[in-house]
Formats: C-alpha cells, structure tokens, sequence
C-alpha cells in the first residue's frame, strides 16, 4: 500500500513541484504550525513519513500513528526514536510517540483526547463497511478538536495518464468533489463540526474547472471540549496493538531536569573555581615525562575569569578559597544565564541539586578540594 | 547584572559579498555540487555500490554505514597462501596450556544451509525500484515471507525449485510483467555474500533491541554515564561483526562506550574565544576542531570535520534538488524546526568519503550550532584527572566484561522478534561464548651486565628487580647543560643532587653540569643552547616550568635538526614531590643514558645475524597536512641499539618510496656496525588501518624487496613482514578457579579466533592493572624465513621486553613504539627529518 509512490507513477507527465505527497504532509505541518495542536494522530500513517515530519513541531506532546498494516509501519518506525541528540540537550517539552496496529473501524480509548487527526490518503482505502463505521469512529468517538480528511478527486484522473479506474489497485473508490463535499458536509453536521475545503496539486492552466489532484476537508468541531464527554466514554477494550512506543527525553521529566541541571551546576562552578585557583596559583603541567605514564593535568577551562570579576559584585556571591576547599557559592552559579534558565528559581536550584552535590555546611555553596587537582 | 553574553562578541569575520558555499543538498545537506569545484575526491577504487536490501531489510543495504563500503575486515586478502610453510599449520607448541574464553560466539545455520540468490528480470523492463518489487512480491505465496530483494538481486532461505521461474504480474496500468527469477547461486555459509548477509542481519538485530547506531556501533542511550565537569556523556554499547574464522563463523562482539559531549560546536567556540587572543582564535579552532566526529542534532549521521569555512554563514543559500534556493537558516528551521541564532557563526565543511544514495560524494557544509561534539580532543586525553573519571565507567574488569557481552547475546536469545527473524533465515546464535585452549610461553629472563633477573609475571615489570644494577652500557656524563629558570633553581639542583645519588649504581660517571639560569621565554633557551653547547656536550637538560608545548617544541626542534645533541626536558612539578623523586630521577638518568646511545637490558636472542624493523605513522590531524613514518631496525645481535630514520610526507604521497630509503640506510648501517649484511630482516609494521592491508601487500612489501635487491645481486636475505594490530575487539579470559581473569602477559592464541586465509596469531604481552588486557593482532603477510610459528611468536613476545623507557613488558615489539616514539615527535614537534648524527641513538625516547 504504497499510496506515496503510486501517484508519482501516474503523475509522470503532470509533475508536481514539490512531490504531491510532500504538498499534503506540508499541508498537515502548516495547519499545525496555525493551530499548535499538542496530541496529533495520524491515521493510515503507513511508513510514519507524516509522523517523522511532525515529530519535529515543538507544540506536539504526543505523536500517534495507526495502520491496518504492521509491517509497512514497522519497517521504518526507528526514525521516530529519539536521536542521540535528544538525549544530550533534552528538550523543554515532552514528547511521546507510539503506533498502533489496527482499524479506523474500530474504537480504542488511546485514542482519545487528540486535538488534531490526520487521515492522508485513507479513505478510499476502507471497504464501505468500514467507512460507514469511520465517522462515528473519528468524528463521535475519538472528537478532535481537528480532523484533516485527504482524497484523490476523480475529476483529475482523465489528466494522469495510464489511470483507468482508480489511482491505485487498493482504492475503493475515488470520488468526485461532489461526492466528497455532500459526504464531509452530512459527516460536519451529524457530529457538530464545521468543514472547509481545499487541496493541493494545481491542475494545469487552463484546465482548472477540474480541481485539485487532492481533495481536503477540514473539519472543526463546534462545541467545546468538554471533559465530561472524554470521560463519559465507556471504557472499550483495547483493541489495537501497541507496535512502537518512544518517549522522549525532556526537562519536563524530573530526572532528566535534575541531571541537566547538575551537569550545568559543576560545570559552571568547575569555570569559577578554575578561574579563582589560576589566579592563585600558576600552571602545573609536565611534558616530556620521563615516566610514560602520562599524568598531565591542564586546566581546561581558565576562561571566563574577566567576566567572572564583573559578574560577581555583591560580596556574598565572591567564591573564595580556605585551606584545600574552594567555596562556590550558589547565588553565583544561579546567576549564570543557562543554570537560572534551567531552574527558574533559585528554590528549584537548591532542591534539585541537593544531594547530588557536595555543599557547604550552611549549604549556600559547592564545596571542592582544590588539592586533587594538583597531585 | 552581568551576565555571560550569549554570543562571543562579533567579528566572526566581516561580512563580505556572499560567495555560497561550494556545497550541497537534500535533506541532511548533502549532494550535488554548485558549479566547478576543485575538492579532491576520496581515493578512487572504491568497491562498487553494494546490494540495497529490502523486505523488512529496507533501511540497510551493504553499503550501509559501518557495512562494507571499505572492506573493514581485509576479506579476501588471502596472504597464507603464499607463504609456504605454514600451509600445513600456523601453530605453535611451546608454553603451557591455558583454558580461555573469548568475547566470540558461533553463528549457527541449519545443516545444508544454502542462501540462495536469484536474478530477477522483467519484460517489459521496469525501472523504479519499488515497482520491481511490488511486481515481485505479488507472488509471495512462492518467494515466501522471507527474502530480501534489492531491485534486481533477490536472496532466498530456500530453493525455488527450478533453475529458471517464470511468473506475470500486472501493473496498475493493466500491462502484464514477464518476472524471470534466475537462480544464479547456491552460496554456502561461508561465502562473502553469506558474511555481508549475516552482518545486515544482525545490525538490524541491534536495531530491534533499541539500540542507537552511532558510526560502526550500537550504544544504549537509556543509561549513560555522565561527567558533568567536562559536559561528557559516555553511552554503553557494542561493536560487532560476523566473520569467518579458523574453524567456523562467528560474532565477534565487545563492550564498547561512545563518548558524547552535551555542548555544540558553537558552545565550544564561544568558551574558546574567551580562553585565547583574537588573532590567534581561528587557528585555535581549527586545532581543536578539524578532525573531530560531530553528531548532527537533527538526523542520527556523523561526519568528520575536515574545515572550517570562515566566509560561510547560515545565512548562505544552496539548491535543493528541486532547483529552489534556500538558505539554511530557512532550510532547518522549515524541515527540522531548528532555530539558528548565531547568523554569523562560521560553517563546517566535511568531505563526504562516500556515496550516499544518489548522491555524489562532496563536501557538506554543517552549522556549528547544530552539531554535536563527540570523542575526546587531545586536551582531554591528556588531563590525567578526567581519564580517570571516565576510566572508572569505562575499564571492565574482566568479570564484568563478560557479563555485558553475556547480556548481548541473552537479549538476542530472548526476543521474540529477533528469533523470529534468525529462525526464518535458518541462523542461530550459540549460548556460548567461545572457550579454547592457549598457550602462554616461557618466561623471558632479563639480562643486565652479567646477572640474570626473573620478574613477577602478574606484573610483566622489573623496574625494582634490577634497581642497582649496572647498566649494560653507560654513557658518562662528563660534559653536559643543566638549563632552568630561576623559579625552578631548586627542582634543577635536587635533580643534580639525586642524579649524583642514583647514576654510581648504575655504572655512570658523572660531573657536575654546567648549570645555566634562563630567562622563562623560549627564545632565551635558545640563546643559551646556541651560546653554550660545545662538540664535546653530552646531553642538554631543560627544566621547564610548564609543557607550553611552544618551548617544548622549539628546543626539540633546535636540538634535533640544527644543533643535533641529545636533550631532556623535565617539568619542575615532576620534581617537586620528594617521595618520588627518587623513582622519577632514577627514570630520568635512565632515559638520558639511552638518549646518549647507552644500554640498559637485553633478553636472549637465539637467532643470528636478524635485522628486526618497527615502522609507525603518525597522522597529523590538526592540520591535515602531513603524515610521518618512523623507522627503526635493529643494529646488533642483542637489539639493544638502533638506527633509525623518519620520512615526512604531505598529503596524498605515499609512503612507500620513503621507507624504501630508510631501508636502504638501515642496511648500510648495519653493515658499518657489523661487517656483514643481515641475512634475515623481520618487519614490524604498525600503524595500518583497517582495510589496507591490500594496498600493504601489493605495493609496500614489493618495494622492500626491491630495494633488497638494490643492493647487491648475490643478497638475498629472508624477509618477513608482520602486521601489528594494537586496536583489535577481541578479548580473551581466563578461567581461574570458576572466576575470569585476565590472561597473563605470554598469552598466545593461533586457533579459533585467527583468520584461516592469514598467517596470524594473537599474544598478550602486557599486564594490565585495571580493566581487561588487550591481545596484540600480528599477521605475517610475507614470509620467506622459513621460520617456525613458535619461533616467530617468541621472537615477537622477546621484542616487547625491549622497550627502555619501560622496564617492563608492552604491547607490541620494542621497535614499533620506538618508531611511534620518532614519529610523534617530529609530528608533533619537528616537522622535518631529524639530523641523521642522532640516528643510531634513541634521542626520540
């Protein structure tokens, strides 16, 4: 089922500039640029491009994909892993990403609470039985704030060359922008939504009273969301299979948040502190070792120390030195633009460091023995 | 309040009128060129595009990251063959037994496995791949679930039957397809396409646990370790491979850690800026940087950083494949919502070594800001304090070693998924790492002016055995330079006191140095070097206050070329600390006698009239620029002195012609040392990658012996080559009373985990305190010495005794690391052929 590549075979002559596909996917990223829907599913999201493109919109929390079809999701849903990246700077949000196996004919309540649906390209895939079941499924049941509704318009096909029937062997039906429209527009008031539509893929000049290659609908629901309808639901069995699951990295996850923080805490006192003991004490390195076992020490990070002078101007923040122990005091790190970011406020800071750290008995400051560098 | 400024103060450079950068494309950056560009290209004679696999295979193909796009493994450099003697065996006898485990483990594949490959053809003949296969697998009631198809090349678990298979398929157009499937070849387990086969399979393996691929291997991002001082993130992975080894195919599987930092590119340049003058920061960056590993924030790809483009900026547009003009500032944040803010930061170039696709290799252009930095610089490497952070999480004992490669193959034994994809290819994995016997060899004694000494095995190091024994040859000290600052006037008399301590023991005359104060700048050493150094000085001492590489570098460079005497050069800092102060002299007046052409040990060398070579290359990746070999070979019988030479090369020479010369000089040397010609030369050769033992087989030992025959008509010396490997995965335990161990140093291992085309063997030579001993990789790919295996693995075990700047054994034969030892120095320091009057002392040491 390959809905991507079948249409670019039959385009070959009416090209599209970007590929359609990549129009309909660019259609769904602007709408969610407009919208900024944080739960979005796509259904028939076959192999997860649209879900892979979406990942990277920073308003969504939580990615669903579903397919009658496992395999073809699971040939590339390893994309939609978290990169090595997400891993080293966690993101603000929180991001979870999971595919579903099964059908748009039936109910499930992980699919519940999405503020935006995708359906690229699925309907003219089910079988009549199932689009009868499809309305109440997407429109009554799972009640999105949005649904994106995309189909081959029929009226283009005499355009697309080597098209006898439908565009693809696996189409049911294609319809026409009447057809479409009356179904949408009866689907729009029997579940409270209003629908416009659009589409992408021009027809060439002069040919335009056939429309758009690809029809859209999109539908908004009227009423507002009310958190007794989600609860009302009765409970369904699951019914899908869960195939995939990711979840993402984020600050919004205490654990995470806490190491990012006591990460960027050391790292920061570790600047201040470097900067404090060059002042006090002059390089120690060795070269030429007689001894091959390589002991050098190199201070890393003597930078900053110019504007570490400016930044710590009351007398409290000064870190200092006493005996082997370097004091840095936490106001000071709370005052570094990427740890206060982080905290927010210096409570925060102190809670979420505390025992990770070594503090100073009053606990206003990180304590380090300035001697186990220098052995 | 002051805060840190978000940006490093301006002047990345002045803008200038845009020339776009000579880069590149679609969607990770990368593509076609724009215009003419004049960027080499990577070495030609690249292996043709390997086979896309698809059916569940999709997303590898064999020339898939870490696959075969370069032959990693040297298949199919068949090099025993050639060598007579060991066609029968390669294997030693002497030593006593020793029960091992290796971190290997046997791929199983049902008996009279076959995989079977077919040619698919179409009439009318198709073109889009996908079509192919969507024709195709409109018979999977015949080709089965399970296959693996690349458009035109179709691998099968099973026989179809006939010869030839004829089915139609019809397009969505209603034409009929011919599909002719021809079964071209019945592969066996072991044929290279079979290996290929089993390595996609198991990366995809690896990708079913959730594993990230990063490079060649596979790390597990849910439990890093981090060490927030130095914003490092280690992951815990595995590398792997499956190859044919002596006895059967195997995995080949270790723990492996990938070294991650939480700071971009453009973090690291804003720290940098402030930590070194204006005019001097983009040189700094560019040493810091070019020939790092970054990690794109976008996409899962790693590139290396070959240049900085100072001229480029964000803002800098390229063509998408589509034709349209976008800069990447606008590209990333409309495909990957990434946001760019420094538009004035500078642009990384990469040169893409390799085929991408459809894609032509060529230089890719990467924003600072959205990349990652990986691995360690030089820097860290060498602060001693963080190696031991990280030393902690990332040196496995023995025991534990084990364990993890244990917990590899028990998720692979356990998931259903995995099993399912073995089970329908017909391939399993033993449950069992390998176990085998070894052999570890008799015990060298060392010899030192007349005693013999045995050392503690466990430790392989006799450095408290023969403290107070006379050297072999001592070079007195009759003449020499004690040169220091006056901050370090004590250090630099202590170090004569304890001098005059530790050298009567040691057979060394000793005057009082001529003790010089200097000024601490680098042209006031100089001074005093050209002011005071007479024909008669034995060595100059330097003690400096710090290991500013720029002075270092300068009185090498001053003492090695111009004014070639031998030189030492000590930190103050090292002296500083009584309790040690002992030890390190003694290290240091030991060092300055082998620098003056002294000896300290041997160890009993049975074979006569043997010139033994140790060749190293030092890769100069700052600059880019150069590359050195160091060469060093044997002058007498007991191996105590040594001639050696260094061949500097730009970029794209080979080193070949140069080794060549210094073969021919080595051989001259000996004769004026010897009287005679050597009638066996042994060559060590280390520093090669993976993947070019080819090019050493076809083209460097020809010229060996070239030049062999150069000199005379009537020479005819046997001549072998080894290969040393010192990176190698493998690992090997040892069974100690039910516990695992580390094998102890004279650990040798000729079965099993050798390659059945090579004449390889593998010893543990060194003794390891912490963590699991690494084995040594020696292939022998010419050999005309006749020599047994036994002899060539004692001969190798006897040369790691030979190191002088270790009294100890190390991991490869003395005149590797002494020609390592040559060859970073003069890349690191002297940048040119040292003067030839040093070249029968180890003033490199």
């Amino acid at each position: 089922m390959d809905k991507n590549f079948q249409e670019e075979q039959f385009t070959g002559i009416i090209k599209f500039t970007p590929p359609l596909y990549k129009q309909r996917y660019q259609f769904v990223k602007d709408l969610v640029g407009k919208y900024k829907p944080k739960k979005v599913a796509d259904l028939g999201c076959a192999d997860c491009t649209l879900l892979w493109m979406l990942k990277f919109c920073s308003c969504i929390e939580v990615l669903a994909g579903l397919d009658i079809c496992a395999s073809v999701m699971k040939e590339k849903m390893h994309r939609l892993s978290p990169l090595p990246a997400d891993y080293l700077q966690p993101a603000e949000r929180s991001l979870t990403v999971t595919l579903h196996h099964g059908s748009v004919a039936h109910k499930d309540t992980c699919m519940l609470g999405f503020d935006l649906v995708t359906c690229i390209e699925l309907i003219e895939h089910l079988e009549e039985s199932e689009l009868k079941l499809f309305p109440e499924v997407v429109f009554g049941f799972m009640a999105p704030s949005i649904v994106v509704i995309s189909t081959p318009n029929s009226e283009f096909n005499p355009l697309l060359p080597g098209v006898t029937l439908f565009r693809d062997l696996d189409h049911k039906f294609e319809w026409n922008r009447v057809q479409f429209q009356s179904w949408s527009l009866e689907t729009a008031r029997r579940y409270d939504y209003s629908v416009e539509f659009t589409g992408v893929g021009h027809p060439p000049t002069g040919m335009e009273n056939v429309g758009f290659c690809t029809q859209i609908g999109v539908f908004v629901r009227k009423y507002p969301q009310t958190s007794a309808s989600v609860q009302s639901e009765k409970p369904t069995e699951a019914v899908y299979k869960m195939v995939f699951k990711a979840v993402y990295p984020s600050l919004k996850d205490e654990n995470y948040l806490r190491n990012a923080v006591v990460s960027e805490v050391i790292f920061t006192a570790q600047i201040i502190k470097q900067s404090l003991l060059d002042r006090f004490m002059s390089e120690h390195e060795y070269n030429d070792d007689p001894t091959e076992r390589k002991s050098e020490f190199q201070p890393s990070m003597n930078c900053f120390s110019e504007d570490l002078g400016k930044l710590v101007v009351e007398k409290s923040m000064e870190p200092f030195i006493n005996g082997n122990v370097v004091y840095v005091p936490l106001k000071t790190i709370f005052s570094f633009p990427k740890v206060n970011r982080l905290c927010g406020t210096f409570e925060k800071l102190c809670k979420l460091i505390a025992g990770k750290v070594t503090l100073s008995s009053d606990g206003s400051a990180l304590m380090f023995n300035s001697e186990h560098e220098n052995e | 309040q002051q805060t840190l400024p978000s940006q490093a103060p301006g002047r990345w450079r002045p803008q200038q009128p845009r020339i776009p950068p000579s880069v590149s494309e679609e969607p990770i950056g990368r593509g076609q060129q724009r215009g003419p560009q004049s960027v080499p290209q990577g070495q030609n004679g690249r292996r043709p595009e390997g086979l896309q696999i698809s059916a569940g295979f999709q997303e590898l193909s064999l020339t898939d990251r870490g696959g075969c796009r370069k032959d990693f493994h040297d298949l199919g450099v068949n090099t025993r063959q050639a060598i007579e003697h060991v066609q029968e065996s390669k294997t030693g006898s002497s030593g006593t037994m020793i029960k091992l485990t290796a971190n290997y483990c046997r791929l199983m594949s049902r008996p009279q496995w076959a995989l079977y490959q077919y040619h698919v053809g179409y009439s009318p003949e198709m073109e889009a791949r996908r079509l192919r296969s969507a024709l195709l697998f409109q018979h999977e009631e015949l080709i089965g679930k399970t296959h693996a198809f690349d458009g035109s090349i179709l691998f099968l678990p099973k026989n179809l039957g006939n010869k030839i298979t004829e089915v139609f398929s019809r397009t969505r157009n209603g034409e009929d397809v011919k599909i002719t499937i021809t079964l071209t070849n019945e592969l066996p387990p072991t044929s290279p396409t079979c290996l290929q086969f089993y390595n996609i399979i198991f990366r995809r393996l690896l990708k079913m646990l959730n594993l990230q691929q990063i490079g060649r291997n596979y790390y597990n991002p849910s439990d890093p370790i981090s060490v927030p001082t130095h914003r490092l993130m280690v992951w815990p992975g595995f590398t792997s491979s499956i190859l044919q080894y002596e006895e059967s195919i195997m995995l080949c599987t270790d723990v492996s850690h990938k070294v991650l930092r939480s700071e971009t590119v453009l973090d690291f340049m804003y720290n940098l800026y402030y930590q070194v003058e204006e005019q001097r920061f983009r040189d700094a960056c560019a040493k810091e940087l070019i020939g790092l590993i970054v990690l794109t924030k976008y996409n899962n790809r790693t590139y290396r950083v070959d240049d900085i483009d100072w001229d480029g900026n964000p803002q800098c547009t390229f063509r998408k494949a589509d034709g349209s003009e976008i800069s990447f500032v606008d590209y990333y944040k409309k495909q990957y919502n990434q946001e760019i803010t420094d538009l004035n930061q500078p642009v990384l170039i990469s040169q893409s070594r390799r085929k991408r696709g459809s894609m032509m290799p060529g230089p890719v252009v990467l924003i600072p800001e959205l990349c990652f930095l990986t691995g360690l610089t030089e820097k860290m490497r060498n602060d001693f304090n963080m190696m031991k952070d990280l030393a902690i999480h990332t040196r496995l004992p023995p025991e534990k070693r084990q364990r993890e490669i244990g917990r590899l193959i028990d998720y692979i034994r356990k998931d259903d998924n995995v099993q399912k994809e073995l089970g329908d290819w017909g391939l399993s994995f033993d449950s069992n790492l390998l176990s085998f016997t070894g052999r570890v060899v008799q015990r060298e004694k060392i010899l030192q002016s007349g005693s013999v000494f045995d050392y503690n095995p466990q430790f392989a190091d006799w450095s408290k055995e023969t403290r107070g024994t006379p050297l072999i040859c001592a070079k007195p000290l009759d003449n020499w330079l004690l040169i220091y600052t006056r901050r370090n006037y004590d250090a630099a008399n202590t170090l004569l006191q304890n001098l005059f301590k530790v050298t009567p023991s040691m057979g060394i005359r000793m005057n009082k140095a001529t003790m010089i104060e200097v000024e601490d700048r680098t042209e006031a050493y100089l001074r005093v070097l050209q002011q005071s150094i007479t024909p008669d000085t034995n060595i100059a001492v330097c003690v400096l206050s710090s290991s500013r590489k720029d002075k270092y570098d300068a009185i090498k460079k001053y003492l090695c070329t111009d004014c070639p005497i031998p030189s030492q050069c000590v930190i103050a800092r090292t002296l500083s600390k009584p309790q040690t102060a002992m030890a390190i002299t003694t290290k240091i007046a030991l060092q300055m006698n082998c620098k003056m052409g002294g000896e300290l040990w041997s160890v009993e060398i049975p074979l006569k009239q043997v010139m033994v070579v140790g060749i190293d290359c030092y890769h100069d990746t700052l600059c880019g620029k150069q590359s050195v070999a160091g060469f060093v070979a044997s002058l007498n019988q007991t191996m105590t002195r040594w001639f050696s030479r260094c061949v500097v090369q730009g970029r794209g020479q080979e080193l070949v012609d140069g080794l060549k010369a210094c073969l021919q000089t080595a051989l001259r040397d000996w004769f004026k040392w010897n009287k005679y010609l050597p009638s066996r030369i042994v060559v060590y050769r280390d520093g090669v990658g993976d993947g070019q033992l080819n090019t050493l087989v076809n083209y460097e030992v020809p010229q060996f012996l070239d030049c062999l025959k150069s000199v005379g008509e009537d020479y005819n010396p046997r001549l072998t080559v080894i290969v040393v490997k010192k990176r190698v995965n493998t690992r090997f335990f040892a069974e100690c009373g039910g516990a695992l161990q580390n094998p102890p140093p004279g650990t040798v291992v000729d079965v099993e985990v050798t390659r059945p085309e090579w004449y390889d063997f593998f010893i543990v030579s060194q003794a390891v305190r912490n963590g699991c001993v690494a084995p040594t990789h020696y292939n022998v790919i010419y050999d005309t010495s006749k020599l047994k295996p036994d002899h060539m693995q004692r001969l190798t075990y006897k040369l790691c005794h030979m190191y002088y700047n270790w009294s100890g054994v190390i991991r490869v034969p003395a005149p590797c690391q002494y020609a390592h030892k040559l060859a970073f120095l003069v890349g690191q320091s002297i940048h040119r052929e040292p003067n030839l009057l040093l070249s029968d002392r180890l003033y490199y040491l």
